[in-house]
């Protein structure tokens, strides 16, 4: 198979083109994109197992999963940066691998992957230029590509002087030029404005009516169910449904993406009467205008969950709780002079910024303490760090044998049990995490679960930003979803039968908060 | 559960099986570099046919290595909490400076112009801190900006001269007790001829490997120069400890040039700038990540050692300054990847 194309598919021995098969013809599924049984496994996680999609050209091609589901490593295997272990993926009936034919699949990411230091034409033609040596500059194709998507008077600006959006569509020319059949998109808008996403999508219907494959990874469900022709739900790296028609809808995607994950556990026994109040938030606005007016109250011995997609300010406000992004209003700790900082113990969901990777597994465990391991003079009393922090592995039950290994050694699950029982270890008034299991095992999901409710129920509160409903529903007892920076009411995890009822639920938040805030009497976030 | 997780079982210290992980893995690193100490310092002993390891030359040596070895552990607190002084040469030539122009221009007491230069070097630490923590410009830049501001400020105080106590520029003669007092902190002949200067060092080694290894100041110091973000994250104090290590390096610097000026009668402004490579040297060659967040006490003194030997035999072999030059480079390149290969041996 060669590597340059023309844009039709090259006619080889055997090889038909779709216009000349029925529609009902076997053959035409090998027109678009075929992906069958791809497999990826990272040490003891299983990223993919077995995923199948077909992307038909002239579609517009929608992919849904939760955190972990395995998307972002499709997204990787398409992009080339990663191989997979097994698996085919063919492009037009001809099987594709990223060594050969990758320009045939172009990867339009959220955060653009280009040359911020090159000008806009430049980025175009890079990796292609005609002369080594000569000034190069774009050909009439080129100039006409910049003029259809509406950047040429751009062209000779630096890409970083430019608007994420024209980066993006600095991407897509890009992609053109070099002739990509398949056009996949990774969450591309959660950082542009809604005008500039409505822009987007124009593109990506036209990319899809001139013949091409688009393929649409998201989490918002709206806008899957507005403009993919079909959605693949993907769940534990398998595709679980595909759902088209009158089932496209977002509650349909909602129930898709949590069915078979409602595995509530002894854990809804151990939940108790909420106790004193430990924080209350009243008109607690963002520093940079990410949230407003949010009213909120953490009881002692409840879980509470924050929910809210990429950029809706949830994970700031979550953050602006642990005294991590700057906000105003007024932060009620029970009692005059308490500091947010001296009550809360903050784990971000990145363990890169959370663990100390020079540091043992035992030297991690106790890193947050201070008092407790120190002696006279300032001496570090060694004898009790390890005793603590073998009582840590212990109780929260950090599979190693010893103490003395590096944090690295650990699997993901308990190096994430280990950032946890770190803050917890501080007796924190209020637990404040961050997606506290992302990329992280069912084992070792439930473990945490475990631990984090074990805290909880000594009198403590959690307050967590959740990306998954399953999460929500597993581990928290109440929800608050946070869409367009405005918080919904409490909602009770207890009054909801199974997961599915929650799911829909929090989509209907999510979507009711998008009305305009005007109607709702609340004035713009200036 | 228990309420309460800080009062546990009697402190037993650490399990067999994990004092010997940790012993193996610091002895692997240790034990390398005092392998390549003894291999080049015998190596030397054969070549000049047994006059590097007689007595006078050893002790020599130890004075040469003192110098390195008491600026080397104040930079090394600053390697480890992940940043870069590169003034330290600079201070010390202005703690000379500071000492000499208040003691013997100034008439201060010699013993108040000593306190005066300790507080230059707190003074210049804080401002290197300052800028890195606060202004946020790295420290690479910021100490090689001081480096030179020091410099310059210091060839105007001290008015480019070289200053010998023993011959004032004023004509005054000094004070005899105080004169006797400043030569006696590392002039002074001990038993068997060890200079004072190596009782400073061990002195300082001894309060430096308390402070990294064993206290909370240390074991924070590392946390902090390994994940920074993590360390901010976790509250951890690291503007403060950054001071600290920033104002424990000057604090180096500056003793290591009152004793130096102490032990050769003279200083001049630029006394310290050839430190700069032999200092960064020892600590790099004795392990300390320049990413921050490893280093020891131990491998700098070593690191000192290795430079002094190879300084020192190949003064003893009288090998040509351009081949001194070229060893000195390839063995600190070599120092390294030998270190980073045994790492990953250990692993």
């Amino acid at each position: 198979m060669t590597a340059e194309s023309d844009g039709t598919i090259p006619t080889e021995p055997g090889d038909l083109r779709v216009s000349d098969m029925s529609p009902d013809d076997p053959r035409r599924a090998a027109s678009g994109v075929t992906i069958r049984g791809l497999y990826k496994r990272y040490g003891d996680t299983v990223a993919l197992a077995g995923l199948d999609v077909d992307a038909r050209p002239g579609e517009i091609f929608g992919i849904a999963g939760p955190n972990g589901a395995g998307k972002s490593t499709m997204v990787k295997i398409l992009a080339g940066e990663l191989a997979a272990d097994e698996g085919e993926i063919a492009v037009d009936g001809h099987p594709w691998s990223a060594s050969v034919g990758w320009q045939r699949v172009a990867v339009v990411h959220q955060e653009p992957q280009l040359f911020p230091n090159l000008t806009v034409a430049e980025n175009i033609i890079v990796g292609r230029e005609r002369s080594r040596w000569l000034r190069h500059g774009v050909n009439p194709f080129e100039q006409q590509l910049l003029a259809d998507l509406g950047i040429d008077g751009l062209a000779h600006r630096p890409l970083e002087t430019v608007a994420l959006a024209v980066q993006q569509r600095t991407e897509i020319a890009r992609a053109l030029a070099q002739d990509a059949r398949v056009f996949l998109f990774d969450e591309p808008n959660s950082a542009l404005t809604d005008e500039e996403s409505d822009d987007l999508f124009r593109r990506m219907h036209a990319l899809a009516a001139a013949g091409r494959v688009v393929i649409l990874v998201s989490h918002r469900l709206a806008e899957l169910v507005t403009h993919c022709d079909r959605v693949a739900v993907v769940l534990d790296g398998r595709t679980t449904r595909v759902l088209e028609g009158p089932d496209l809808t977002q509650e349909g995607i909602a129930r898709g993406l949590v069915v078979g994950q409602s595995a509530r556990e002894a854990v809804l026994d151990s939940r108790r009467i909420a106790g004193d109040r430990l924080l209350q938030l009243q008109g607690w606005h963002h520093g940079r205008g990410e949230f407003g007016d949010v009213e909120l109250e953490l009881l002692a011995g409840t879980i509470v969950a924050i929910v809210g997609v990429e950029g809706s300010g949830a994970r700031e406000l979550v953050r602006s709780m642990a005294g991590f992004e700057p906000a105003t209003g007024r932060a009620d700790l029970g009692r005059a002079g308490r500091q947010i900082s001296d009550v809360t113990a903050f784990v971000p969901a990145d363990r890169q910024a959370s663990l100390f990777t020079n540091l043992t597994i035992g030297d991690n465990l106790v890193a947050r303490l201070g008092r407790p391991i120190t002696g006279p003079l300032g001496a570090l009393r060694r004898g009790r760090m390890s005793s603590i922090a073998r009582d840590a592995i212990r109780r929260f039950r950090v599979k190693t044998d010893t103490i003395a290994r590096p944090i690295r050694s650990l699997s993901g699950g308990n190096q994430q049990k280990v950032a946890i029982a770190a803050a917890i270890i501080l007796r924190p008034r209020i637990l404040v995490l961050e997606e506290p299991t992302r990329g992280v095992d069912i084992g070792s999901k439930r473990e945490i679960y475990r631990l984090v409710r074990a805290f909880a129920s000594e009198g403590n509160a959690i307050v967590m930003y959740c990306t998954e409903v399953p999460e929500v529903f597993e581990a928290a007892d109440i929800v608050h979803v946070l869409s367009d920076g405005r918080l919904s009411g409490p909602v009770s995890i207890a009054a909801h039968e199974d997961v599915e009822s929650l799911a829909a639920e929090i989509t209907r938040l999510e979507r009711h908060s998008r009305t305009p805030t005007e109607l709702r009497g609340v004035p713009a976030a200036g | 559960m228990s309420r309460d997780t800080t009062t546990l079982e009697p402190a037993t210290g650490l399990a067999l099986q994990d004092r010997l992980r940790l012993a193996g893995t610091s002895l692997a690193r240790i034990g390398g570099l005092f392998l390549a100490v003894l291999l080049i310092g015998g190596a030397f002993a054969v070549l000049s046919e047994g006059r590097f390891i007689g007595i006078a030359n050893l002790l020599g040596l130890l004075r040469a290595m003192s110098t390195i070895a008491i600026v080397g552990v104040g930079l090394t607190m600053v390697i480890v909490v992940g940043e870069i002084d590169l003034s330290f040469g600079a201070l010390y030539g202005l703690c000379a400076t500071v000492l000499a122009v208040s003691w013997m221009e100034g008439g201060l007491p010699v013993y108040a112009a000593i306190i005066l230069a300790f507080l230059v070097a707190i003074g210049v630490g804080s401002f290197n801190a300052f800028f890195t923590t606060v202004v946020k410009v790295p420290s690479f830049i910021a100490t090689l900006g001081a480096s030179t501001l020091i410099f310059g400020f210091t060839l105007f105080l001290g008015q480019t001269q070289t200053f010998n106590p023993a011959y004032p520029a004023t004509g005054r003669p000094l004070d005899p007790d105080q004169l006797a007092f400043f030569t006696g902190l590392s002039n002074q002949s001990l038993p068997l001829g060890v200079p004072m200067q190596g009782l400073w060092m061990i002195g300082v080694a001894i309060v430096f490997a308390f402070l990294l290894g064993r206290s909370l100041f240390g074991f924070r110091l590392k946390a902090i120069g390994g994940n920074p973000q993590a360390a901010v994250l976790a509250r951890l104090p690291v503007r403060r400890y950054k001071f600290f290590a920033f104002i424990l390096a000057g604090l180096m610097a500056c003793l290591a040039a009152v004793l130096d000026f102490a032990f050769v009668g003279s200083a001049s402004p630029s006394g310290g700038q050839s430190l700069l490579f032999p200092v960064f040297a020892a600590v790099i060659i004795g392990g300390a990540s320049l990413s921050g967040g490893r280093g020891t006490v131990v491998g700098t003194l070593l690191g000192a050692l290795l430079l002094a030997i190879l300084t020192n035999g190949l003064a003893v072999l009288r090998a040509d300054t351009f081949a001194q030059q070229m060893l000195l480079g390839t063995v600190t390149i070599g120092a390294v990847v030998l270190d980073q290969a045994t790492r990953r041996f250990a692993r």
